[in-house]
């Protein structure tokens, strides 16, 4: 089954370099580009040797004979788009006769191909998805129905070979319905992107009903596929005429260079990534130990000083390529919001574009799927209360077609990303009135225009006052700060009456490093994330007080906060580890940290650093420990335990909600 | 791949390697298919409220690996360890999907054959442990007795709805 999926893998690619090498312009250039197409080519034909699919490997044998690079004559490309088109062909009935002839695999048996068919076709209609919004914007691009046609045809055969017949058949009516656009029988339509968008939605059902059966549970295969195939069937049946006219139109930033990126890339499981990145971090701990050795440093040679240094340059480096490996562009996200954008906007009846912008702003994988739901959100709020109707724009003088802009950039470790609309902006009175309508503020309190913005993040804050289907879903935008929070970022707003409202979401680049604070206490060293941490101090004997005679409390810039002594934290176990005897909490060092708006001085031994760490998990059998966000491993190789403030201060960790 | 297409002839031949270990005077046995790797003893950091028999974590080759004392999770009374103690990485599952465990042991003895013609049946020495399945079977390799042990149900994390790790009976806690 592996052989057949890089057989498809192979023609897909051969085709696409096929039909890209029209635009390439040069003798040079059209060569490498040839010679790089023969090398695929002969690769299909070993691979359609191996599965003994002779017809194929003819084809692909005939076509690598065309690749003369030498020959760099433009006669020659008809010639060759032909025989592409021919191996196509041949591949796609000897495949099929293949699966005839295989007995139909059962839908869950052990063994299935699954993963291939999740993995690849995933891939492919997150390009689908671009595709048609970009087909959408521009009806005559060729190179789009091209890339369409390949990703559906792709699909088309994973399907066959993972035996799912509705997906193959859903897949195989697109295919030709695109064929005909290719062909130019058919022109693009709104309802042609529609139906197209709804296959690829049926189709990603599909995937993630495979995706269950992989992880062993039971597979429903999406019901609507009846109703698809007859809306496609009627499409192909139906005279192909009409015209693109819809209001939403998606741009976007990116270049057809970009959308090559796929060629060079190489597909890698991220357990692996994990591992390169875990053992890179071990060998820098190992160099720097070979480099603080006191036996070599007692050699004094310069020859070896020099050696170390140059060996320390290379792990950094080396450290440095290996945490970008995991690091992956947020236009993945952005076109996915370009979507949803297409399809609440169609909803609301709004006219409105959508412009992404810096779409290759590189951000840790995690951060860029934690950061989808919380976008789309904001587009959503963005087009349903931020953009006004067409008319009421044009009666405020602006152009009828509203604008949001999602852009990204990079911010001094961070990266910034901005969600703005050109529409009526926030209307502060209302809020300050729903505030307090909500008693969220009291009535005589005196804001600043920001403090009022700020108010629509509070829990159970929603301006709009009428509930639409597609907002007003009881999801706020203080989820919306919570989430961003989760990712160590914060949520801002700007707003002008009139002008339109920006979001700022600002996010760190990784999830996996933080600045943290290194405490000892006992044996053991504790790791603070750096930003919660807002004082330490020697308490003096007369700050700590006592509350019913056990709770302690201290007084910061007059400020009660409650004291959390490690003992409390780590319970018995730990405790029984611990020689010598505890220190009270006037010999302890205080770490005043701060999580949402509660405070708390937590009792250690002794601060020691701040550093940098790489975050680890303890392993899901371990499990979620309450008050432990994982384990870190120090410069000398030990492991410090990093502490989860939420978890520690949360209403039921140990009372201390203050 | 070629230790598996090892094991999977010789347990076609019906015999299956065994790795050996103490623990107080019991001698416990596990298919060598689910041991990764025998570290010896160091220094373990502990995790605030994790599980009891959990001594806490390792840092092994950059992965921070759980380490659970074995006494203290077959309710066995703790013991001071002596310089054979080692920690036992072991696989939880037979798929080696799951981030490995390491486990706490007195000492390991061997690597040994077991025949199934070696294997006794227990039902009438069916013990606590047998009970809660976490020994399956006893081999009695030339008048030397092997417990197997159950490594699926001893390593199973049976999480709670708070995340945190169900305890085993508290009958025969150990002390640590």
């Amino acid at each position: 089954m592996q052989r057949e999926a890089q057989l498809l893998r192979l023609l897909d690619a051969v085709l696409g370099s096929v039909f890209a090498t029209l635009p390439v312009a040069g003798t040079a250039r059209l060569a490498s580009h040839r010679q790089e197409l023969a090398v695929q080519v002969q690769r299909t034909a070993e691979c359609a040797r191996e599965l003994a699919m002779p017809g194929t490997e003819g084809a692909a044998r005939h076509l690598a004979a065309l690749l003369d690079p030498d020959d760099c004559s433009g006669d020659l490309q008809p010639r060759i788009e032909e025989q592409a088109e021919r191996l196509q062909a041949l591949a796609e009935r000897e495949l099929e006769a293949r699966m005839m002839a295989a007995a139909p695999p059962a839908p869950s048996g052990p063994g299935m191909p699954w993963s291939d068919f999740v993995l690849e076709s995933r891939e492919h209609l997150a390009n689908i998805e671009a595709e048609l919004l970009r087909l959408e914007n521009t009806p005559d691009d060729t190179e789009a129905v091209h890339a369409l046609f390949r990703s559906f045809h792709t699909i088309k055969g994973l399907a066959a070979i993972a035996g799912t017949e509705t997906a193959r058949e859903v897949a195989h009516q697109t295919e030709n319905l695109l064929d005909e656009v290719r062909g130019g029988s058919r022109a693009v339509s709104s309802g042609l992107i529609d139906l197209a968008l709804a296959s690829a939605d049926f189709l990603g059902e599909v995937v993630a009903a495979a995706e269950q059966i992989d992880r062993g549970e039971g597979m429903e295969i999406p019901e609507n596929a009846g109703m698809l195939l007859d809306q496609l069937h009627a499409a192909l049946n139906a005279p192909a005429r009409s015209r693109p006219g819809s209001g939403t139109r998606a741009k976007s930033g990116g270049t057809p260079a970009e959308r090559r990126i796929g060629a060079s890339a190489v597909k890698v499981d991220t357990a692996k990534l994990d591992q390169l990145v875990d053992l890179v971090g071990e060998l820098v701990i190992a160099q720097s130990l070979v480099r603080l050795d006191p036996a070599l440093l007692a050699l004094d040679d310069p020859g070896t000083a020099k050696n170390l240094n140059r060996l320390g340059r290379i792990t950094t480096e080396l450290q440095k390529t290996a945490m970008s490996l995991r690091v992956v562009p947020v236009g993945q996200t952005f076109r996915r919001m370009a979507r949803v954008f297409r399809d609440l906007a169609r909803e609301s009846g709004k006219l409105a574009t959508l412009e992404t912008v810096g779409e290759d702003a590189e951000l840790d994988r995690t951060i860029v799927e934690r950061l989808a739901d919380p976008l789309m959100h904001m587009v959503r709020n963005a087009v349903d209360h931020g953009l006004e109707n067409p008319e009421d724009r044009v009666k405020a003088g602006k152009p009828g077609e509203g604008r949001i802009r999602l852009s990204a950039t990079h911010e001094s470790g961070n990266v910034v990303i901005e969600v703005s609309d050109d529409g009526r902006g926030l209307d502060r009175d209302r809020i300050l009135r729903k505030a307090i309508e909500r008693g969220l503020v009291k009535e005589q309190a005196q804001l600043t225009p920001a403090e009022i913005l700020d108010l629509i993040f509070e829990p159970g804050f929603s301006t709009s006052e009428q509930v639409t289907s597609i907002s007003g879903r009881g999801v706020g935008m203080d989820v919306v700060k919570r989430e961003i929070e989760k990712l160590r970022g914060r949520v801002e707003v700007r707003s002008e009456p009139g002008k339109g409202t920006t979001f700022l979401l600002k996010v760190p680049l990784t999830l996996a490093i933080i600045d943290a604070l290194v405490v000892k206490h006992g044996e053991n060293r504790y790791i603070l994330p750096l930003f919660t941490v807002r004082e330490i101090l020697r308490p003096g004997g007369q700050t700590i007080n006592t509350v019913e005679g056990r709770n302690e409390v201290v007084l910061v810039r007059d400020r009660v906060v409650p004291v959390l002594r490690m003992e409390t934290l780590l319970g018995d176990s730990v405790l029984s580890l611990r020689g010598g005897r505890a220190r009270t909490t006037e010999e302890s060092v205080l770490v005043v940290v701060e999580s949402g708006t509660r405070r708390v001085a937590l009792a250690v031994d002794e601060v020691l650093c701040k550093q940098e760490v790489v975050i680890k998990s303890l392993g899901d059998w371990i499990g979620r420990v309450r008050g432990v966000a994982g384990g870190a491993i120090l410069g000398d190789g030990g492991v410090g335990i990093i502490l989860d403030l939420d978890g520690l201060m949360g209403k039921e960790g140990y009372g201390l909600a203050a | 791949m070629e230790e598996l297409a090892r094991t999977i002839r010789e347990d076609l031949r019906g015999a299956s390697k065994y790795l050996a270990f103490r623990l107080g005077n019991e001698e416990f046995a596990v298919p060598v298919g689910r041991i990764r790797e025998i570290i010896p003893w160091q220094d373990i950091t502990p995790v605030p409220q994790a599980a009891f028999y959990v001594l806490g974590v390792i840092n092994l080759r950059g992965k921070v690996v759980p380490v659970m004392d074995l006494r203290l999770r077959l309710g066995m009374a703790g013991q001071e360890r002596d310089a054979r103690a080692c920690i036992v990485v072991m696989q939880p599952d037979a798929k080696r999907t799951q981030s490995p465990i390491g486990v706490v042991v007195d000492a390991v003895s061997e690597v040994l054959q077991i025949q199934p013609s070696e294997l006794e049946d227990t039902a009438a020495l069916a013990n606590g442990w047998m009970r809660q399945g976490y020994v399956s079977q006893i081999a009695n390799c030339k008048g030397k007795v092997k417990l197997l042990l159950e490594i699926d149900s001893v390593l199973a994390g049976q999480m709670d709805e708070t995340g945190a790790l169900e305890a085993p009976e508290p009958a025969g806690r150990g002390k640590g």
